[in-house]
């Protein structure tokens, strides 16, 4: 054999086409390549709109990526996580640039969140048979938020410190529970250094690790389903 | 509902082709990919001209003995923030009742976020001809803008 469609591909390379059977005969992903990738329709009617699901998703991982850069130099504790965060913005090569590209990608996947949010909402594509979409959606929402309210702090700035305080006494309000809440939130009575160790990990590895999980079922399920059809 | 989707994977070529012929797909490689990569390059020059022409603010770093004058969260938590500080209005119930109410009002959004589609079960789906869940989508997000600004200028 001295050639290899793959869809629109033509490929004559022999090592290419060598290291395509080796996976083939183990794997048999011809079958997968063909439904999935190179013989897959993708519907017409798709707009700007349509693509901010995946708009958001890929800002997610842009968020990832920076975020593991981001923390081989940050710091969590009270006395150097400020210093560290100069220190990645002034001194390490790229650094200010991680920093940014983390800093506006939060904020933009959370206008692309409420895009895709409303999308869904104005054209009725949360209904049957899409409701678990919908709610899976709905936590994925609150963990960006989660996200954003934990890593605001981490910097260690004025501005974090005290939003923290004012937002981990948001919760002390309701009856019974409230104050409960909000020294599980601290780690204490005030916003100190667990409340560091705490929001971190929390940002570095609770969040991510429910928002992948949900990511998957949210794109099993569409995957399932199919995209919705034009109005 | 979700067949149809296998059905439409599991076509013969030939069947594939006359849909695109139809003009009702295209080919998900290289058309929609190519079209995604486009989006992402547009992203990734969007983020890097706000990177390089306002990189983000730092601050001085924190004092838990220094209370600063002006506290505000991020801009998309003001909306929720300001609707805490306006449920003082209903002071008059109680000393505890704005903030239970601000609390309370909020979980309760959240918690019929969670179960309408459950209940919103008319299939039809055109903005238009479903007025009602429209004004309630329009309230809502015109809601939210006007607490996130008025929040910004309080």
């Amino acid at each position: 054999m001295n050639e290899l469609r793959l869809g629109p591909i033509l490929i004559r390379n022999r090592f290419l086409i060598s290291i395509y059977n080796f996976v083939e005969n183990r794997l048999g992903i011809k079958e997968i390549l063909d439904l999935e990738v190179f013989y897959k329709l993708a519907p017409s009617y798709l707009g700007i709109f349509s693509c901010f699901g995946g708009i958001t998703f890929f800002m997610f991982t842009l968020q990832v990526v920076t975020g593991i850069l981001l923390l081989v130099y940050y710091v969590p504790t009270t006395a150097q996580a400020y210093d560290s965060v100069v220190h990645i913005t002034n001194n390490v090569p790229f650094g200010w640039l991680i920093r940014g590209i983390h800093h506006w990608g939060a904020n933009i996947m959370i206008i692309t969140v409420f895009i895709h949010m409303g999308k869904i909402y104005f054209h009725g594509i949360y209904k049957n048979p899409r409701e678990l979409n919908w709610v899976t959606g709905i936590v994925l929402l609150i963990c960006t938020l989660s996200f954003s309210f934990t890593g605001y702090l981490l910097p260690w700035t004025q501005l974090s410190y005290w939003a923290t305080v004012v937002g981990t006494e948001i919760p002390s309000a309701m009856p019974v529970i409230g104050d409960y809440i909000k020294i599980f939130l601290r780690g204490g009575a005030d916003v100190s250094q667990i409340t560091l160790t705490r929001f971190f990990a929390v940002h570095i590895m609770v969040l991510p690790a429910a928002v992948i999980m949900f990511i998957v079922l949210h794109i099993i399920m569409i995957r399932r389903q199919g995209i919705s059809g034009p109005l | 509902m979700f067949k149809k989707e296998v059905e439409i994977k599991h076509l013969p070529i030939e069947e594939k082709l006359k849909k695109i012929e139809k003009g009702e797909a295209h080919w998900f490689f290289p058309h929609h990919v190519f079209e995604q990569i486009i989006i992402v390059l547009i992203i990734m020059g969007v983020m890097i001209t706000l990177v390089t022409l306002f990189p983000p603010h730092l601050g001085e770093k924190a004092d838990p003995f220094v209370t600063p004058e002006h506290i505000k969260p991020e801009w998309y938590f003001l909306a929720g923030y300001q609707f805490l500080k306006a449920a003082e209005v209903f002071e008059f119930i109680g000393r505890a009742a704005p903030k239970i109410i601000g609390v309370v009002g909020q979980g309760i959004v959240i918690f019929f976020l969670f179960i309408f589609p459950f209940f919103d079960k008319h299939p039809e789906r055109h903005p238009s001809r479903r007025p009602i869940a429209t004004m309630i989508g329009i309230l809502a997000a015109l809601g939210f803008i006007v607490m996130t600004i008025w929040g910004y200028y309080s």
